[in-house]
């Protein structure tokens, strides 16, 4: 073999072989297949009424036939432009007489009704469901997402499995599983036993006794910046007594029975509120974080990981609405949040601490 | 000779073990993102300054977005700025004031030091509010982004905040793509590893916030600083304050398309982190303040990326004359197993985390250019060591540093 050919035949081969693990970089840098930018979301704030504005959106496809069906009294059937199948109710008690388990077990049409809609027990709506009115349903039903104009009542044992907004009072029966967003424009009620993820409204009570109405005691946010104080190690503020400062703690904090923090607090371990305590500021806890029973918190409550809140808990006001949030929460009945209450993990309505 | 290659090498293997710690943290271990949730508060007023020298390209961008995010109108003030600009900066501000009064309060530097911290530090006299947001004028905020950017200061211990900058300018050229691999590491595993880990997240200077009482504490805007953002992380943790990172709030830059740009840039920032590492670096590790054991080693190691650059190079050239000298190190199966063990996944671990933070970011093709992160890589190495070498020479010299304002590469809005 002529040898310029052989060197020349090596150095090709070798060039071949160091390339050869570049073809596919070579390929996207030519074809440029994924070459914009990452999908950053720009124009909505994750808002929890997200869902709900854009199906009631979706449904103004619906309102000849909602109108429709109140004159006549009678119902509709037919199909979106997206193919999705509908019935519309012109009286909404009409949907606890329609034979929907004998169709399908699954109820795969979307619901609208011009007025309250009544639903049956033991049925899963696996399409949204839309009313102008309220809605008031069984037990142990299933819902992928509800939107009404009015109130919302959940029988016993449902489940929402995406989304749901009142914007008169959603109320929760019994171990009811909220596993979307919640929403409401006027307020949550949950019933014992009810688990939650997100919920959001002027104001989220826990059991019956729960009372939003109550006048909270007058406690605002510190308009000054207070200063801030450092301790390494454990740390307790004692019943009574009230604290002027933004408060950091390396080890766990406990503030005692009826004590009062003019400032934000915040603890690397677990922090305990003991009953009655009060603070202006935030409340932040990296660990666990129990909160007892009748305490004030005027602004956000973060846990890391747990935050329990014993009965008679009040977080924000009406007039300042605030975010209670941890991967894992447990709030007893008579509980009152002020705004959004979000459990990233697990949130349950327990009956005792 | 062979005792320096050993120090060399060791210190590269510790960021080896770094690199994959932080990349596995990201992959399998616990995410934190406390403040990210809060949603719903009282939220506290703010002041949003925009730093702008000639960027009558993009200044009009960032105005029109910041007009239009979901913040309580009555609590944020805009502040653009403009640090001695000769070009259409100042007309396009005062045509925003005009359209928008009392929203944004412009503040027209005409002459003074130069550097983003020097305008900053002079633009304090008109920040009443005890958050404040900064951003670069090539960056676009969304609409959540100043409120996710402000709910972290709820938290009393936090004095800084970080977001995450996506480039938007990606698809221009090779450079755009690797840039854009680089971020990803960066943002999606680095930085967010820091946060999970409780270590050290960096302020970047831009799409971030600072507590105006923390900045107070620590003496203010530093502007003898090349990189404000460094300087501002390490001040901050020396006092007691913690910087936290945002992975969700991101915010689109423009990152630069040519290669000059590039090496001008990383020269600054490497100057500007080794500064901060001369200032810093032995107080962090062995003085008396509030970081943590495990700050104070992971706020050193991230003193010391740059200078790794160089002492690389070193490492190169020391195992060749020790080769060429016949010097065996190690002698035996340690040194044949090391050697293949470091080439098998030593090499790989900044490309293992950016493969792993593009696979994060659910991108499906791009992670493909990861090769050619050589090339970038060694561009890096060249362009850092250089720096290095200049900034001890401006040392000896008395030489003052000098401010380089990156390059912009879109086009101006109408």
């Amino acid at each position: 073999m002529n040898p310029i050919l052989a060197v020349v035949g090596l150095m090709v081969l070798t060039s071949a072989l160091l390339l050869l693990p570049l073809v596919p970089a070579l390929t996207e840098l030519q074809s440029k297949s994924d070459a914009l930018p990452l999908n950053v979301i720009q124009q909505h704030t994750g808002e929890i009424r997200f869902f709900a504005d854009g199906f009631r959106s979706y449904m103004r496809g619906l309102e000849p036939a909602l109108r429709e069906c109140v004159s006549s009294g009678g119902h509709a059937t037919g199909a979106m432009p997206d193919g999705s199948e509908y019935l519309v109710l012109g009286r909404g008690e009409d949907a606890l007489f329609l034979p929907f388990r004998e169709r399908n077990e699954f109820q795969p049409v979307v619901i609208a009704s011009a007025t309250d809609l009544l639903l049956p027990s033991e049925t899963n709506f696996s399409k949204d469901i839309y009313s102008a009115g309220s809605v008031i349903g069984g037990t142990k039903n299933r819902y992928r997402a509800i939107l009404a104009e009015k109130d919302i009542r959940l029988g016993g044992e449902s489940s929402v499995m995406r989304w749901v907004h009142a914007v008169g009072e959603f109320s929760a029966d019994p171990s009811c599983r909220l596993y979307g967003r919640v929403s409401s424009d006027t307020g949550i009620r949950l019933s014992e036993g009810c688990s939650f993820l997100r919920l959001n409204a002027p104001y989220i009570a826990i059991g019956a006794q729960a009372d939003p109405g109550q006048t909270p005691s007058p406690i605002s946010a510190n308009a000054t910046t207070p200063q801030r104080l450092f301790h390494d190690g454990d740390f307790e503020i004692l019943a009574g007594e009230v604290f002027l400062g933004n408060l950091v703690v390396r080890g766990r904090l406990r503030i005692g029975a009826g004590a009062r923090v003019r400032g934000s607090v915040k603890s690397e371990k677990e922090m305990v509120l003991e009953p009655g305590a009060s603070v202006e500021g935030s409340l932040i806890s990296a660990s666990v974080m129990q909160i007892g029973s009748d305490c004030r918190i005027h602004g956000p409550v973060i846990a890391e990981r747990t935050a329990m809140l014993q009965r008679g808990t009040r977080c924000g006001t009406p007039q300042d609405p605030t975010t209670v949030s941890a991967p894992n929460i447990e709030v007893e009945p008579g509980v009152v949040v002020f705004g959004t209450l979000w459990a990233r993990e697990q949130g349950q309505a327990v009956a005792g601490l | 000779m062979i005792y320096v290659l050993y120090v060399i090498v060791s210190v590269i293997c510790v960021y080896t073990a770094r690199h994959y710690w932080f990349t596995l943290n990201r992959l399998f271990g616990f995410q934190r993102h406390p403040y990210i949730d809060i949603d719903t508060a009282d939220w506290p007023p703010v002041t949003v300054l925009v730093a702008a020298h000639n960027e009558e390209k993009v200044v009009a961008n960032i105005l029109s977005a910041l007009m239009t995010v979901k913040y309580p109108e009555d609590k944020m003030l805009v502040i653009p700025v403009n640090d001695r600009s000769t070009d259409r900066t100042r007309e396009i501000i005062d045509e925003f004031v005009e359209r928008f009064p009392g929203r944004i309060r412009p503040f027209h530097r005409k002459e003074g030091k130069g550097g983003k911290a020097a305008a900053l530090k002079d633009a304090m006299a008109l920040v009443q509010t005890e958050v404040i947001l900064i951003f670069d004028a090539d960056y676009i905020p969304g609409a959540g982004l100043i409120r996710q950017l402000t709910a972290p200061f709820f938290d009393p211990e936090v004095g800084g905040v970080m977001g995450r900058v996506v480039p938007m300018n990606c698809g221009t050229n090779l450079l755009t793509r690797l840039l854009d691999l680089e971020r990803s590491g960066g943002y999606q595993v680095d930085q967010q590893a820091r946060m999970n880990l409780r270590l050290v997240p960096q302020h970047g200077g831009t799409v971030a916030g600072v507590r105006l009482s923390a900045l107070h504490e620590i003496g203010g805007w530093n502007d003898t600083s090349l990189t404000e953002d460094t300087d501002l992380t390490y001040r901050l943790l020396l006092h007691g304050w913690k910087t936290v990172y945002q992975n969700r709030s991101e915010c689109y830059e423009e990152v630069p398309e040519t290669w000059p740009v590039r090496v001008k840039q990383i020269k600054r920032w490497a100057k500007g982190h080794n500064q901060a590492m001369v200032t810093y670096g032995l107080h962090l590790l062995l003085g008396r303040h509030r970081a943590s054991l495990r700050e104070r080693i992971d706020g050193t190691l991230l003193l010391g990326v740059y200078i790794m650059a160089p002492f690389t190079l070193l490492g190169w050239a020391l195992a060749l004359a020790v080769f060429y000298q016949g010097i065996a190190p190690l002698h035996g199966i340690v040194a044949i197993l090391s050697v293949t063990a470091y080439a098998a996944i030593g090499n790989l671990a900044a490309f293992f985390e950016i493969a792993a933070a593009v696979r994060l970011d659910g991108s499906r093709k791009r992670v493909c250019l990861v090769p050619f992160l050589i090339l970038g890589f060694a561009v890096s190495i060249f362009a850092v060591s250089w720096a290095a070498v200049s900034q001890v020479k401006d040392a000896l010299t008395g030489a003052e540093f000098h401010w380089d304002k990156t390059e912009r590469f879109r086009k101006a809005a109408s």
